[in-house]
């Protein structure tokens, strides 16, 4: 790119600004008023999600005690042993599908395929993010629950869920081997590499930090959504014994606590119990992606110098 | 990558045997398997979705308004009653949030605050929805619309009837706020991004001229990334008309058309999600099809033009 680009840091005071008896003039006062109102529209974004953490934990803790990890649901009480195991499953299931069919994607659109095509190929990656999970849930319920004949099952769900997160785990994968720096390529290249070389030995050692947040980025949003599941599995009470059998999940708590009216306040405990739970992962698994990065990146800061 | 022409003793090229053309051929073209994977999985839901429906359907009575009989365009209006206005905040609290972030803020705060909003983005849908109708509907329904209601009635559609079930807190109004509150985040962090490609030579050369920080936001900045604001709202679009569990949560679901903003009302996506309940089988499966087919429709367009948008917005700044 070359270009620097962003605005610049901001300035000290300019006389420029005063008229000639010292005031600021009316386009400043404009700017200066702008300047403070705007950032409070940051409150707007930030303020809902703080009263929604705040109801969340509050309605959770009180009333959380460790057997509502290690017991399975039983009606509207009992434990969330089953939603949890289940979530997990389903989410490793679907983590080794979406590495599968995206990984060797987005390495092949930035390492071995040309500028050209590689764009166009990057758009319809992008575009199948784009698909709302809804789809994804009907679709995996016309192929895997209907036609391949699964029926509500842990393997339904986690394929589903996987291909739902496919295109999250290409786009990182490509971004990542696009980072590698040309030099590095050069020099890989002009120090007699073979391609297989270069691949195994310089590019994924450098890629592989931001293919990991790449996939960990893909896990949280995954194992946040419902649509995509809602169909190909249903809430049970015990965790599933074969990979035909169908798995509850924590979304799938949710969802039939609110099926189910949500009026007993053990019942809304539990689904706030199971929200806790579920922000408690993604938010994990956010940190952890910016721990990663963080560290990648100063590694590699000490590489180039 | 490509295979070098192999050189014959008398200069000329010889036909390669079959296997070395295989391997050739593999180390060609072997890329573009599982680089296309994500456009075939996209056909592969196209199809599984055409299979499921009964494209005889696509009718006169197919877009009708009746609901009993295959109607689907009340639907399409509630997804759009919904998605408009959602976007519309969104996009100019989101703008101001950009602007603020990229031109007032001192660097600390907005690298602590950016991360944070970015965040938001990733608060899974049914969490929204769980706190949405728990506590946000209450709290809309007892303390909010009693006061607010009176003073906007006179705007069209702002009027409660007293006839169907208004005020309660879930209905149109707590799905555009809460669907708002979702896409907020990723329209924010694209036009943030849109006004950081903006080069410094154009911020400096305005500063330099005498305009205040305000003017070359307004009269620079937002010109130029004008492709990546509209990607934005393209990509933001996509986004609401897709979101289901959240909207399905606080929308009251009840497929009419709403008489006023308290109303209850229905989605597309949303549609589909509370038909999961029932028995999914026969004539129900056709018509979620058909419904989901129409929405991937509209979203696919929306997602191509916003993508191809920042697509543009990227490469002139790589052409400077």
């Amino acid at each position: 790119m070359g270009a620097v680009t962003g605005a610049p840091p901001l300035a000290a005071e300019d006389d420029l600004r005063r008229d000639r008896s010292g005031h600021l003039r009316g386009r400043t006062v404009l700017d200066r008023c702008i300047g403070w109102l705007l950032p409070l529209l940051f409150l707007v974004a930030i303020a809902p999600i703080l009263d929604l953490v705040y109801w969340v934990a509050s309605r959770a803790l009180p009333t959380f005690t460790l057997s509502i990890i290690t017991t399975n649901p039983s009606g509207a009480a009992g434990g969330l042993l089953s939603p949890i195991v289940g979530s997990l499953e389903i989410l490793l299931l679907a983590t080794l599908v979406a590495i599968a069919l995206g990984f060797f994607g987005g390495l092949a659109t930035a390492e071995y395929l040309d500028e050209e095509t590689a764009g166009a190929i990057r758009v319809t990656a992008n575009v199948m993010v784009g698909i709302p999970s809804i789809i994804l849930g009907l679709f995996g319920f016309i192929v895997f629950v209907k036609y391949f004949g699964w029926g509500a099952s842990l393997a339904a769900a986690g394929v589903t869920l996987g291909i739902f997160m496919t295109p999250y785990v290409y786009r990182a994968t490509d971004l990542a081997y696009l980072s590698v720096p040309p030099h590095i390529r050069e020099a890989a290249v002009g120090s007699g590499a073979t391609p297989l070389q270069y691949l195994f030995r310089v590019a994924t050692p450098i890629a592989f930090p931001s293919v990991l947040t790449g996939i960990f980025l893909a896990m949280a949003i995954g194992v946040g959504e419902t649509a995509p599941i809602l169909l190909a599995t249903t809430p049970v009470a015990i965790p599933p014994l074969s990979l035909f059998q169908p798995a509850s999940a924590l979304p799938l708590y949710i969802w039939s606590g609110f099926e189910n009216g949500l009026i007993l306040p053990v019942a809304i405990h539990r689904a706030f119990q199971a929200a806790f739970l579920l922000l408690v992962i993604v938010v994990g698994l956010n940190v952890l992606v910016r721990i990663i990065a963080a560290r990648s990146r100063r590694r590699l800061e000490g590489l180039f110098q | 990558m490509s295979q070098p022409p192999v050189a014959g003793p008398a200069g000329g090229r010889q036909p390669l045997p079959f296997l070395a053309r295989l391997r050739a051929g593999i180390a060609r073209w072997w890329p573009y398997v599982p680089a296309l994977l994500p456009l075939a999985l996209t056909l592969a839901i196209v199809d599984s979705l055409i299979g499921a429906s009964r494209l005889q359907n696509f009718g006169a009575g197919f877009f009708g308004f009746i609901i009993t009989d295959y109607g689907i365009l009340i639907f399409v209006v509630g997804s759009f009653l919904t998605s408009v206005p959602a976007l519309v905040i969104a996009m100019l609290v989101g703008l101001g949030i950009a602007i603020a972030s990229t031109t007032y803020l001192p660097r600390f705060l907005s690298e602590w605050l950016d991360p944070f909003v970015d965040l938001l983005a990733g608060i899974p849908s049914i969490v929204y929805g769980l706190w949405g109708f728990l506590i946000v509907a209450p709290f809309f329904g007892h303390d909010i619309f009693p006061t607010v209601a009176p003073a906007l009635a006179w705007i069209p559609g702002f009027h409660p009837s007293f006839n169907s079930p208004s005020l309660e807190g879930t209905g149109l109004a707590l799905g555009i706020i809460i669907l708002t509150l979702m896409i907020l985040p990723i329209t924010t962090l694209l036009m943030r991004d849109a006004l950081r490609s903006v080069p410094r030579d154009l911020w400096e050369s305005g500063l330099a001229l005498g305009a205040t920080r305000w003017e070359v936001a307004r009269h620079v900045a937002i010109p130029y990334a004008k492709r990546g604001i509209w990607g934005a709202a393209f990509l933001g679009f996509g986004r609401a008309m897709g979101e289901t569990v959240a909207v399905y949560f606080v929308i009251d679901q009840t497929a009419r058309l709403p008489t006023n903003i308290y109303a209850p009302t229905s989605t597309m996506a949303s549609l589909i999600v509370s038909s999961i309940a029932q028995n999914l089988a026969g004539t129900d499966l056709h018509f979620l099809a058909e419904m989901a087919l129409v929405l991937l429709a509209i979203t696919l367009v929306v997602n191509v033009a916003g993508r191809w948008m920042i697509r543009r917005t990227f490469t002139d700044v790589a052409g400077l």
